[in-house]
């Protein structure tokens, strides 16, 4: 019989002694759920929304938006302040000479320098190199770095050769420090030479990737492979307890798949301004245990709501809005505007705590454009009749009320309109159910040689297997085989296999989607640039890459914008290489009266130092009002001094 | 018995190596590119090149050699006695800080986490799974061995029948249903315990107990089937004949006979249910090992789907082997 328990035994003692080894984390100010789990904090790398966010708390670019001002200006952040040339090609940056990293040592210009370097080795670099190779000689030295590496491997054949490697790597450093134009004049002023003027340079360098490094921290993990001569550093640095940074949070905490934590840093320069001492980012994976969390209390921000059910969830919240309407309606005729504030006039109620605000993207299919398809056949969405006929014949709304159901605005356009001060997004294109869009939509068709879809081949929608793109490929299939009458099915492929078909052009329709990084046209109109890395449709037009290079050379802002508006009604109006669906949305969930800090700008940028849980008779940020009187912790969070610079 | 514990542990690098060609060979026909994100962004082509170049992913056989050199602790053995490792040590010291652990078997950097490397990974989930693993196990025993005994003591009886019920509603319930009416019951309803929280003995028993279900019904019938053979075996009659009573019989004598199906079991039983459960860690936000086996796969991580997967071999053999030994305990008969 005893024996017979020894396993039993033996098993709590292991899940015993299990569990000892485990450390319980103690509670946080503020707790919120990513987007997702941090793939990585070199910020070289980093290309999720999740990593950016986290890395706004813990470094601090140069200059910053002003995510509750609806121009989105940007402010003096880690520089205090900056000059630029009368040609618009070079950049003087003053840092604040008291700012320091995490450490308490000074931040230099030369910092700077160091992670702008580290961005453009083609070893080290990620998504957004081109971003960073915007300074003068920034490709010539990737190329050149990428040219020298290759010829060192193919030289050694496999042979070790340490000494010549790293002899190699500071040539290529001495290069850099002579030729492209990133300079540290002195400890405190950075200097950025351009190769040609960018208009919305100070908007892309408020992206989280341009945070100076610490050196002395980078250089012990890096090390030059002695085959390759390439630069490599062990992911080690990015670890708490020996990650260095600027910004207004250290990393106190990072276990994988399980939790991430930051600390208000000491030495940050406006560490007093900060509202929040501690924030936890629990890593919660399944969208209906998310929102179970934040209902069950002990979380104060969801920020990717993705269960079905969330279209329910916003319905209520309509409901709850329309018991209110005269409070509401008065608000607004005062001015208000901001939905968070709106809803902070209302009595709390749970029902109030989902929120759809509007996002810096647009969800779109995208047409192979090549002369024929992967397989050979001819492709008749080669001409541009064909792909605008699709275009008038899709129901966008349907999709937008009937799949997605998130009260999204069907997209005309590209660029989401009203995101970006200044620039007026075209009309663009009718569509179904409005009757004329049909019949030019059956007229286009037959011109170009399918008369009521005849002669046209059996027609694929391309999706990946996840989430409700199946629903909306249906519902267009549909939508292209009656208006149409074209024979439409829909293929779904797994997410890395979709990637690689697009990359080469191996579809017809696929669906597609983008985000803006920067406040600019560029950062969706470039896509279609022939020669760009993310043109999957193959789109190529030597019209509309001239327009782009016409755009670029412009130096009068307003100008510029005018070829630009030019450009993208020429692809949403004539050419069609895709066709605009809707504008994304992003779902939150929070409670309005407790939580501030999260900005409803269409950029959907979050400053993570804005973040606090309000306590009673303490007042949340609002757009456009700038910050809040009274309520002292919510108040004056680090803006850097308004109107300094420019 | 102990030669045949060393003969088999001898055999463990061998078999290892067969596993790991194999999943080698069918990780790498998967289509896709373990450096490209699944959305937005695309690298350009430099950087593609040189991070193929990095990872040794431009060619297979490039692959195979170096993953091997550093997984066995080759590349250890050699950097230690070369004498890389101690001026890699001596440079850290030089600055006053501590140095990257040196790790013997290196099964290289995470393709999806590029901040993590495999042994990072395991090292921090594998104890989660061990944990709810060996909870779980324990408490199918306890279930499992209970409900078989009660149903075999008086066959197609009432209680026989609710359990042979229960224990088809947990072999056929999937666990995310189990799972999430747990989680909707007791965190929600009753406010017992947190959603999405990791680290005080109550949330470890929720998870537990949903793992157990399935084994613990499969226990239950084992233990039935066996205990109502062994009840009309000779030597219980002959025990009965000499007056024990009938709970000496069936847990003295009956018993000790039946579990033996039950403990070859739990061999393999342990190694999968220690080795983490996608489902399960997903609706209880459990950072264990069973979510890597899915997600590796899907994001091509090369490392790491070799990585989980040597992990669970290694375990599948050791607790084989465990189970043996026991055996041979239980049943002098296996000696041997």
């Amino acid at each position: 019989m005893t024996k017979l328990l020894i396993p039993l035994v033996v098993l709590i003692a292991a899940a015993l002694g299990l569990f000892m080894l485990d450390e319980p984390q103690e509670p946080a100010d503020f707790v919120f759920i990513n987007r997702g789990d941090v793939t990585t904090l070199d910020l070289s790398r980093m290309s999720w929304m999740q990593d950016l966010r986290v890395a706004g708390a813990l470094w601090e670019t140069l200059v910053q938006n002003d995510v509750f001002d609806q121009a989105y200006a940007p402010q003096p952040a880690a520089a205090e302040r900056w000059e630029v040339s009368p040609d618009g090609r070079t950049y003087t940056f003053y840092l604040r000479p008291g700012a320091k990293w995490t450490n308490g040592q000074p931040v230099k210009a030369e910092h700077f320098v160091y992670a702008w370097r580290r961005g453009m080795l083609p070893e080290l670099a990620g998504d957004y190199i081109t971003l960073f190779q915007a300074v003068k000689n920034g490709r010539a030295f990737t190329q050149r770095r990428l040219d020298e590496t290759a010829r060192f491997a193919q030289e050694g054949r496999g042979r070790p050769r340490p000494d010549e490697a790293r002899a190699l790597w500071q040539a290529s450093a001495a290069w850099f420090d002579s030729h492209v134009g990133v300079r540290a004049r002195g400890d405190f002023v950075l200097e950025l030479e351009l190769e040609q003027p960018i208009p919305y340079l100070l908007d892309a360098l408020s992206l989280e990737l341009f945070a100076p490094l610490y050196p002395p921290l980078l250089e012990r993990y890096t090390s030059v492979d002695p085959v390759t001569a390439q630069v490599r550093v062990d992911a080690g640095w990015t670890k708490p307890g020996v990650l260095v940074s600027n910004g207004g949070y250290r990393l106190s905490g990072w276990r994988f798949k399980r939790d991430m934590r930051i600390d208000k840093s000491e030495h940050y320069w406006n560490a007093a301004a900060l509202p929040t001492r501690s924030i936890l980012m629990p890593s919660i994976n399944d969208p209906n245990a998310q929102v179970l969390a934040f209902q069950t209390g002990g979380v104060d921000w969801v920020s990717d709501v993705i269960p079905d059910y969330r279209a329910e969830m916003l319905d209520r919240k309509r409901r709850y809005h329309e018991r209110f309407a005269d409070t509401l309606g008065r608000a607004r005729a005062a001015g208000v505007t901001d939905p968070v504030a709106l809803d902070r006039l209302l009595p709390p109620h749970p029902d109030l705590n989902i929120h759809a605000f509007p996002a810096f993207g647009t969800f779109y299919y995208n047409f192979n454009c090549n002369e024929r398809f992967a397989d050979g056949r001819p492709n008749p969405f080669r001409d541009r009749r064909v792909r605008k006929a699709f275009a008038l014949a899709l129901n966008k709304q349907n999709i937008a009320d009937n799949v997605r159901r998130l009260g999204e605005p069907v997209a005309r356009t590209l660029v989401p309109p009203g995101s970006l001060g200044g620039y007026a997004v075209p009309e663009g294109l009718p569509c179904a159910p409005d009757p004329g869009a049909i019949a030019e939509a059956r007229r286009l068709l037959a011109q170009a040689g399918f008369p009521d879809g005849k002669g046209l081949p059996e027609i694929e929608i391309l999706i990946t297997s996840d989430g409700w793109y199946s629903k909306a490929a249906q519902a267009s299939a549909k939508d292209w085989q009656s208006n149409l009458g074209a024979r439409v099915i829909v293929r779904e492929k797994e997410v890395k296999v979709f990637r690689d078909d697009l990359k080469n052009a191996n579809y017809m329709i696929s669906r597609g989607g983008w985000y803006g990084d920067f406040g600019d046209a560029t950062t969706f109109l470039d896509l279609m640039l022939s020669y760009d890395g993310n043109n999957d449709r193959k789109y190529n037009d030597p019209d509309y890459d001239a327009m782009m290079a016409r755009a670029r050379a412009q130096t009068d802002p307003a100008q510029r914008l005018r070829i630009l508006e030019a450009a993208e009604r020429k692809i949403i109006e004539d050419d069609l290489p895709l066709i605009p669906v809707f504008h994304y949305s992003q779902v939150f969930l929070f409670d309005p009266h407790t939580v501030s800090g999260i900005s409803p700008h269409p950029r959907q940028k979050s400053n993570m130092l804005l973040l606090a849980r309000l306590g009673p008779g303490q007042k949340g940020l609002e757009m456009n009002r700038g910050a809040q009187t009274g309520g002292g912790a919510a108040q004056g969070a680090p803006r850097g001094v308004p109107g300094a610079g420019q | 018995m102990t030669r045949r514990i060393l003969g088999r542990l001898a055999q463990l690098p061998l078999v290892l190596l067969v596993i790991y060609t194999l999943t080698l060979i069918l990780a790498w026909a998967v289509p896709g590119n373990p450096l490209d994100r699944p959305e937005g962004r695309r690298p350009p082509a430099e950087v593609i090149e040189a991070l193929q170049r990095r990872y040794n992913l431009d060619s297979f056989w490039g692959f195979y050699g170096s993953y091997l050199y550093s997984a066995t602790g080759a590349k250890w053995a050699v950097e230690e006695l070369d004498g890389t490792a101690q001026d890699r040590r001596a440079r850290f010291e030089a600055d006053g800080l501590a140095p990257p652990p040196a790790r013997v078997f290196d099964l290289g950097p995470s393709l999806g986490y590029r901040d993590w490397s495999v042994n990072d990974v395991l090292a921090g989930a594998l104890p989660v799974s061990m944990l709810i693993g060996a909870t779980a196990i324990a408490m199918a025993l306890v279930l499992g061995v209970l409900a078989g005994v009660i149903g075999a003591v008086r066959p197609n009886g009432v209680i026989d029948g609710l359990t042979l019920m229960v224990a088809l509603v947990g072999v056929s319930l999937p666990t995310f249903v189990i799972g999430t009416v747990l989680l909707i019951l007791f965190p929600v309803w009753l406010g017992l315990g947190a959603v999405g929280r990791w680290g005080s003995p109550v949330d470890v028993l929720l998870p537990s107990l949903t793992l157990s279900l399935p084994f613990a019904a499969y226990i239950a019938r084992l233990t039935r089937l066996s205990m109502v053979e062994v009840l009309w075996a000779d030597y219980v009659r002959t025990a009965r004949a000499k007056g024990v009573t009938e709970t000496g019989v069936v847990m003295r004598h009956a018993l000790k006979n039946a579990f033996l199906p039950v403990l070859s079991y739990l061999g393999p039983a342990t190694a999968l249910a220690m080795t983490g459960s996608f489902v399960i860690e997903r609706v209880f936000s459990v950072p264990g090992l069973g979510q890597h086996f899915v997600e590796a796969v899907r994001n091509k991580d090369l490392f790491l789907i070799i990585g989980v997967v040597l992990v669970f071999s290694t375990m599948l053999i050791v607790f084989n082997l465990i189970v043996d030994v026991l055996y041979g305990w239980f049943d002098p008969r296996i000696e041997g």
